[in-house]
């Protein structure tokens, strides 16, 4: 059997998830050998840039005309299409400004000149193509990762958590930072997968992977209100990496 | 006129292109183009609360994550004169080390090494050279275990906060950090022999003017609050509160990234400027790796950044030990992070991450919200130094083939080791 094609790009983002790709150190020789990438512009200078894409991984947010472009030819040559990291997932920290005018940001940061900048609201990947697979997290855990090539040459979909981060923090005996500590804590609403690595270290969860399903932000503002959080950073902490309504 | 084009600049970070235009043998116009989008980090945290500044901005890059988290709580921490234990000092100068260590590897090894062997890639050089490679991946490693150690996770450290550490690290845990570094300590010979072998990059030389942080003690990422600038044997010195001297106001319409000049002259950032400022530090081990090298200073070509990362794999590896070592003495103490008490101010923090200077400078209300915020990295210092050196290559080439004057000028682009998403974001306007 011919090897799957494979690409990875970043659009636009910090490059972490590829990153956490290459910080596989002990599978990366092995995982090249049962892949054949074609286009993988942070590591190699050699790229094929239109041949058919058995499968695509995608990082960032579409935060310019020429990213859109970008990804809608990206969906055209692949089969399937993988949003890697919260901000491909969820639009991720640079979804910040939604309901900000960003023509006045632009030139405030880079004065006149900055209006001739290609540049639109943030947006998800799946706002502007059709996404197959789903994995969060700021960045990627590199487990979720192999996991989902590992199914992928499979013909099967991984599955992650769709619990909050409190189910994990709970199973591992943490201290609660919101009850216990009166600290403004995410974990209820964010999606597990984590190993509630910052409660663990004594530190508030900021929700860097995006909510959980079903999550009821509604409900954690209305406990950190009563515990005397101003609601207006409650909302601007919920949705420093995704697009939490609290309303 | 006739111009050469590398459209999209492959084994960096970031989105980024190279265009020469060429009017017979003399070069018309260099421009190092930006096509990262803009996310707008600066305006987007007006308003935040100063717990939720250091995790925001971090994002501004991956392979500098740390860096950014570091500089982040350091200034937050001048602004609300806030001073943290001696031991919290030195896991965050360690911090620093395991993300330098990664960060020199992964360039040196996986982006910056093809080229000299004529690879198109690690992937491709691992088939015939697996020794060369696994050696990077394995320092890379290493660098990773001591950001996931100190740090809570290797990309966008999470147990760094203001006043401190969530949880500092065990003794069992240091224990085992120690036993890789004393692998690292092989291995760190073993890259410069590496290096060694690799064939000569000589064809770009110029004059350059070095920065980097003025540490105390000579040999910090983390502690120090000046900038030194040496050119020809002349020195100048910047305090951390005068740092808007370092860059220009000028917003380029090819780039994202705002282009800086000291005195009027681009200067380079890096670890070949670090070393330029601090050469005392070029001692022991060091020398001798020096003279393996063939390095002298000062340098007059930035090719020869690639050597100075190498050279400091080994410094990394020995101040990560030294560190160690010492914290092991004293005895890690289970402590908690110092009280903050937010107050109206600014806060101006300098650090040397893996790639040069870093700058964040912010503004608080007495409540402790961001008023404004400004971040200065090194890839956008460096982007007049790259310009300029990209016309020095294509004017010292005797040859015209477009292939030579396109592969030297990616050559130079890697030297670099640019961190292209870093580079748009910059100064605000005054």
């Amino acid at each position: 059997m011919s090897k799957p094609t494979v690409g990875i790009f970043g659009l636009t983002g910090c490059a972490g998830d590829q990153l956490a790709i290459l910080n596989c150190e002990d599978q990366l020789l092995d995982l090249v050998a049962l892949i054949d990438v074609r286009e993988f512009l942070m590591a190699s200078s050699e790229n094929d840039t239109e041949c058919s894409l058995d499968l695509a991984l995608v990082e960032g947010a579409v935060v310019s005309e020429r990213d859109a472009a970008r990804l809608q030819a990206i969906r055209k040559r692949s089969k399937a299409l993988v949003a890697l990291g919260t901000c491909a997932v969820w639009g991720g920290v640079a979804a910040m400004d939604r309901g900000l005018d960003r023509r006045k940001l632009i030139e405030e940061v880079y004065g006149p000149t900055g209006l001739g900048y290609d540049s639109i609201p943030a947006q998800a990947l799946h706002e502007v193509v059709k996404v197959d697979l789903k994995v969060t997290g700021c960045p990627i855990e590199k487990d979720h990762f192999l996991a989902a090539i590992a199914n992928l040459l499979n013909g099967n979909a991984p599955i992650y958590p769709q619990y909050p981060v409190c189910t994990e923090c709970r199973m591992l005996e943490n201290n609660c930072m919101l009850v216990e500590r009166g600290e403004p804590c995410c974990g209820p609403i964010t999606a597990a997968g984590c190993q509630a690595r910052c409660p663990g270290l004594r530190v508030a969860c900021v929700g860097c992977r995006g909510p959980a399903t079903d999550f009821n932000a509604p409900s954690l503002v209305a406990m950190l209100a009563a515990k005397g959080f101003d609601r207006q950073r409650i909302a601007a902490r919920l949705r420093t990496f995704a697009p939490v309504e609290v309303a | 006129m006739s111009v050469v084009v590398i459209e999209h600049l492959a084994r960096v970070e970031g989105h980024g292109g190279i265009t020469v235009e060429l009017e017979g043998d003399s070069v018309a116009s260099v421009r190092f183009d930006v096509f990262e989008g803009a996310r707008l980090l600066e305006p987007l945290i007006r308003g935040k609360s100063y717990d939720e500044v250091a995790p925001t901005l971090s994002r501004i890059c991956s392979i500098c994550s740390a860096a950014h988290t570091l500089t982040s709580l350091k200034a937050t921490e001048n602004a609300f004169d806030v001073h943290v234990s001696p031991q919290t000092d030195l896991l965050r100068e360690l911090m620093f080390r395991g993300e330098s260590i990664e960060s020199h590897a992964l360039h040196l090894f996986l982006l910056a090494a093809p080229d000299y062997l004529d690879y198109p890639s690690a992937i491709a050089m691992a088939a015939d050279k697996p020794a060369a490679v696994l050696l990077g991946l394995r320092m890379k490693k290493l660098g990773n275990l001591i950001q996931e150690t100190i740090g809570g996770r290797a990309i966008h450290p999470v147990n760094a906060v203001p006043g401190g550490f969530g949880k500092p690290p065990t003794v069992d845990q240091l224990i085992e950090l120690r036993s890789g570094l004393t692998q690292g300590m092989a291995d760190s010979d073993a890259a410069i022999d590496m290096m060694a072998s690799l064939p000569a990059a000589d064809f770009c030389h110029s004059d350059t003017v070095y920065a980097a942080l003025r540490s105390p003690n000579l040999d910090s990422y983390y502690s120090g609050d000046e900038v030194m600038a040496v050119s020809d044997g002349n020195r100048a010195i910047v305090h951390a509160a005068d740092y808007k001297s370092l860059t220009s106001e000028q917003s380029i319409p090819h780039s994202h990234a705002k282009h800086s000049s000291f005195r009027g002259r681009p200067f380079m950032v890096g670890s070949l400027a670090r070393l330029t400022v601090n050469p005392r530090r070029l001692t022991g081990r060091l020398a001798v790796a020096m003279k393996r090298l063939k390095f002298q200073l000062p340098a007059d070509n930035p090719m020869d950044n690639n050597k100075a990362q190498a050279l400091e794999l080994i410094s990394d590896v020995e101040r990560a030990l030294e560190i160690i070592e010492q914290l092991l003495r004293a005895g890690v103490k289970d402590e908690r992070p110092v009280p903050i008490h937010p107050r109206a101010g600014t806060g101006t923090a300098i650090t040397e991450a893996p790639r040069g200077l870093l700058i964040h400078s912010y503004t608080y209300d007495a409540a402790g919200c961001i008023v404004s915020a400004d971040v200065i990295t090194p890839t956008a210092l460096n982007a007049a130094s790259m310009e300029l050196h990209f016309r020095r290559a294509v004017e010292q080439c005797a040859d015209r083939e477009e292939a030579v004057i396109s592969k030297r000028l990616q050559m130079i682009a890697r030297a670099y080791d640019p961190c292209i998403s870093c580079s748009v974001h910059l100064l605000r306007r005054a």
